[in-house]
């Protein structure tokens, strides 16, 4: 893992705070880039950079809640690690049911600090490989043709392949030839993995014809 | 029987009567010296009547000499008695010249007195007879001597005495006095002086008979003196009826003065002494007998207080001539306690301008103060309670205040301890933490400081301060709220407004709570309206303006009478104190504070301050 993916985007409106978090954290090992309000870290943050956020709650302009929000719905929703000056239950459960890495005091020891930060690191370094291979997944399904994706359904659901020449009103042998298309495309060995890898794309609405 | 020797010794013995009289008179009651220097006057009369007689029945030259010799002392009597009669009566008439006219007659008695044989004649006169009215008189026939003229010129000089003295009464507008004393003077005296010439120097041949003119000027005068009583009858009477009516009024005035408790006293400021009903006495614990003098009644008097006073009363003596003031001070008894006295006075002043005489009154007000005392302590107390629950409303942004320096020097320290940790520590990058450190400390400090000072039991501290900084320090302290429940701040406040007088702590609370109010309107309102704003004006020459205005929905109209009043809430967790504490504050502090409705919506509190003078502390 290098440097830049464990970068931590410090948001908070004070000044000195920002400053002395982002002494501890180099002083740790991490790569910091801070920002005085949620909306200067969405305009000047780099839209795919790796790493977390550090945010303060209660800031002017947009909170930290509101900054969780519009992040999660961003295509590089960065975990988000929330500070707090003090014990904002309300607040706390809020941002801990929208998917919050963790919720910390301001005051907590920098091991606790850091810690936090290292499993938020982690996350993004595993959602983002997730993500990456999703994206290969979608990818190949990407070089199916339409004919080839329809076939893919009948297959799927663990039917043969006669039953999917009437279904579609093709030859047989079309049918199967389509099918070693599939398996090349994708990549795929066996039935039971090309079950498993549609499942993953999450290609659930492939078109199925009912069962006559 | 002749009628010379009846009507001689009737003379005599009048003037003899009215001389045992006027004696009397001076004696009984010295206020004047008129009464004796006409008792003088009439015994002078009595003893010339009787050289007179003899000389009018004289026998022998010699005879007739010796007695106008002797005239001549009851004559200088009589001369230098009316003299000084008329200066003492009259309250006219030159000085000089009646003392000229007692030199004179002295030195023509001395003549008279030291030569052999007399002054009138130069050798022993013939005697004749005269006869007149059926009764024979000794006349003498001898030529004059020249010093009979320095007897005659005392009665030149003592008419023109009294002629100059009538003037002045006459002009003064005395006429009738003028008229009576001078005129019967003058003529009497110049009928004598015509009477004399014309018998010594015109040898005619009739009898002098002097007594007579004597005589009548004694009775005039004692007519006018006798009509002095008279007239002063009337003006007893009235006397009685106007000492009787402000012996009325004196138990009226000792009525109130009774009823309201008062003392009185009076100050004469040039002799610093002071005179005090026994009353007054008793409220500043002074023994009713006791001389007092200024020093002694200011030694009493509480030291906070005593410039105070002083300053009263100069303003008072400086305001105009008569000028009243009215103070309260309070005075310590010898056992230690205290008193209140309200003191109301009337200054009066001479043309200079200087103080001359005080007159004042004074009462207990001793309970009244600690009535006021007690609901002040009250009001503090309140206005305390108001505070601990607006520091409650601002809890969370004050913790929240607090913890960032509080995190921002915990994260320094630790980053310290990790560069210590390196074999070869950047000094340079230390220094920095640590200035930092301190740096934020100092913040902490502050926000802490701002909540006691805001938290802390306070007694109204009346001083001269900066709306700019006021407005500033509480905006710093609703800040981190205000940015939590997304409300924009504006202050406008100019750089040039006059200060105000007022306790810091105090209208602080009164910001705070208005803004706070403000922000409350603005839960649920739209982006663009959730700003409030701070405004300051001078309002005139006397008084600065504030006003906190919201972009909320505003007050409306049928509640605006009521929320002022106490425990009057719209708020479902509110106490309905604030208002009513904020207007108490801005009250004390001899301004107002009002709400009104806005064009547009939202609503405004405005409240005036008096601004402080330049030289007040």
């Amino acid at each position: 893992m290098n440097a830049t993916e464990r970068t931590v985007h410090i948001v908070d409106d004070d000044t000195s705070f920002r400053a002395a978090t982002s002494r501890l954290l180099r002083a740790s090992g991490f790569a910091v880039r801070s920002f005085a309000s949620a909306m200067e870290f969405l305009e000047r943050r780099d839209a795919d950079a790796p790493g977390c956020v550090l945010a303060d709650v209660r800031m002017p302009g947009m909170s930290g809640l509101e900054l969780q929000a519009v992040l999660a719905r961003s295509p590089n929703p960065l975990p988000i690690l929330f500070l707090t000056g003090h014990g904002d239950i309300p607040s706390t459960v809020r941002a801990m049911r929208d998917g919050a890495e963790d919720f910390l005091e301001k005051c907590a020891p920098a091991a606790q600090l850091i810690g936090a930060l290292a499993r938020a690191l982690d996350r993004d370094a595993r959602d983002r490989e997730a993500r990456a291979r999703h994206h290969d997944l979608l990818a190949r399904f990407d070089t199916l043709t339409t004919r080839e994706r329809e076939v893919l359904g009948h297959v799927v659901r663990g039917r043969l392949n006669k039953q999917i020449a009437r279904a579609l009103d093709i030859h047989e042998r079309t049918v199967k030839l389509h099918r070693s298309a599939i398996t090349t495309k994708l990549r795929v060995h066996s039935v039971a993995e090309l079950t498993r890898l549609t499942d993953e794309a999450g290609l659930v609405t492939l078109p199925a014809p009912p069962f006559p | 029987m002749s009628w010379v020797t009846v009507i001689w010794p009737m003379i005599a013995s009048a003037c003899l009567t009215l001389a045992a009289i006027y004696w009397l008179v001076w004696y009984r009651h010295r206020a004047s010296w008129a009464p004796l220097f006409l008792a003088l006057a009439a015994a002078s009369t009595t003893a010339f009547t009787f050289c007179e007689l003899s000389w009018l029945r004289a026998e022998t030259p010699d005879d007739f000499v010796t007695a106008m010799r002797w005239a001549h002392v009851p004559m200088f009597v009589w001369l230098v008695s009316i003299a000084w009669f008329v200066r003492d009566y009259l309250h006219a008439g030159r000085r000089w010249l009646a003392w000229a006219i007692c030199g004179l007659c002295a030195f023509s008695l001395l003549l008279t007195l030291l030569t052999p044989q007399n002054l009138n004649y130069r050798e022993l006169p013939r005697l004749g007879q005269v006869q007149l009215l059926g009764e024979s008189f000794t006349v003498a026939e001898a030529a004059p001597t020249p010093w009979m003229l320095v007897g005659q010129s005392a009665a030149v000089m003592l008419l023109i005495f009294v002629a100059d003295a009538g003037v002045t009464v006459w002009r003064r507008g005395d006429r009738r006095k003028a008229l009576m004393v001078g005129g019967s003077i003058a003529f009497f005296l110049l009928a004598a002086l015509g009477l004399s010439i014309a018998v010594l120097w015109g040898q005619l041949q009739v009898p002098l008979v002097f007594s007579v003119l004597n005589l009548g000027v004694v009775a005039v005068l004692a007519y006018q003196l006798s009509g002095d009583p008279l007239r002063a009858v009337p003006l007893v009477r009235e006397l009685q009826v106007s000492e009787a009516g402000l012996r009325e009024s004196e138990a009226r005035l000792s009525l109130a003065v009774d009823a309201g408790d008062l003392g009185i006293w009076i100050w004469d400021v040039a002799r610093h002494e002071i005179w005090g009903s026994d009353r007054w006495r008793a409220l500043f614990a002074f023994a009713p007998s006791e001389h007092l003098n200024v020093h002694e009644v200011l030694d009493r008097l509480h030291p906070d207080d005593r410039e105070a006073l002083r300053q009263t009363r100069a303003m008072a003596v400086a305001a105009s001539q008569g000028g009243r003031y009215q103070a309260e001070y309070r005075v310590i008894l010898p056992d230690g306690s205290t008193r209140w006295l309200s003191s109301l006075a009337r200054v009066e002043v001479d043309r200079t301008g200087q103080p001359v005489l005080m007159r004042g009154t004074a009462r207990d007000v001793t309970a009244r103060k600690h009535a006021e005392q007690e609901t002040q302590l009250l009001q503090q107390q309140i206005a305390h309670a108001g505070r601990v629950s607006l520091m409650g409303q601002l809890a969370s942004a004050l913790a929240h205040e607090i913890s960032q320096p509080l995190g921002a020097i915990l994260r320094n320290a630790e980053a310290a301890g990790l560069y210590l940790q390196h074999p070869s520590p950047d000094l340079d990058e230390l220094r920095e933490i640590i200035a930092d450190i301190k740096k934020d400390d100092e913040r902490a400090s502050q926000v802490i400081a701002h909540m006691r000072a805001l938290l802390r039991r306070h007694a109204l501290d009346m001083r001269r301060l900066d709306v700019g900084a006021l407005v500033r320090d509480v905006v710093a302290l609703v800040r981190a709220d205000a940015a939590t429940r997304q409300v924009t701040l504006d202050v406008d406040v100019p750089g040039d407004l006059q200060h105000v007088r007022g306790d810091w702590v105090h209208l602080q609370q009164v910001l705070l709570n208005l803004i706070l109010n403000g922000m409350d309107a603005l839960d649920g309102a739209r982006m663009e309206d959730r700003r409030v704003s701070v405004t300051a004006r001078l309002e005139d020459a006397r008084l600065v303006a504030i006003a906190v205005r919201d972009g909320g929905p505003g007050v409306p109209a049928d509640l605006l009478p009521q929320i002022f009043d106490p425990f009057f809430t719209t708020k479902p967790n509110g106490m309905g104190m604030g208002l009513p504490i904020s207007r108490t504050i801005i009250e004390a502090h001899g301004g107002r504070l009002w709400a009104e409705g806005r064009n547009g919506g939202g609503a405004a509190f405005r409240f005036t301050l008096p601004i402080a003078e330049e030289t007040a502390g």
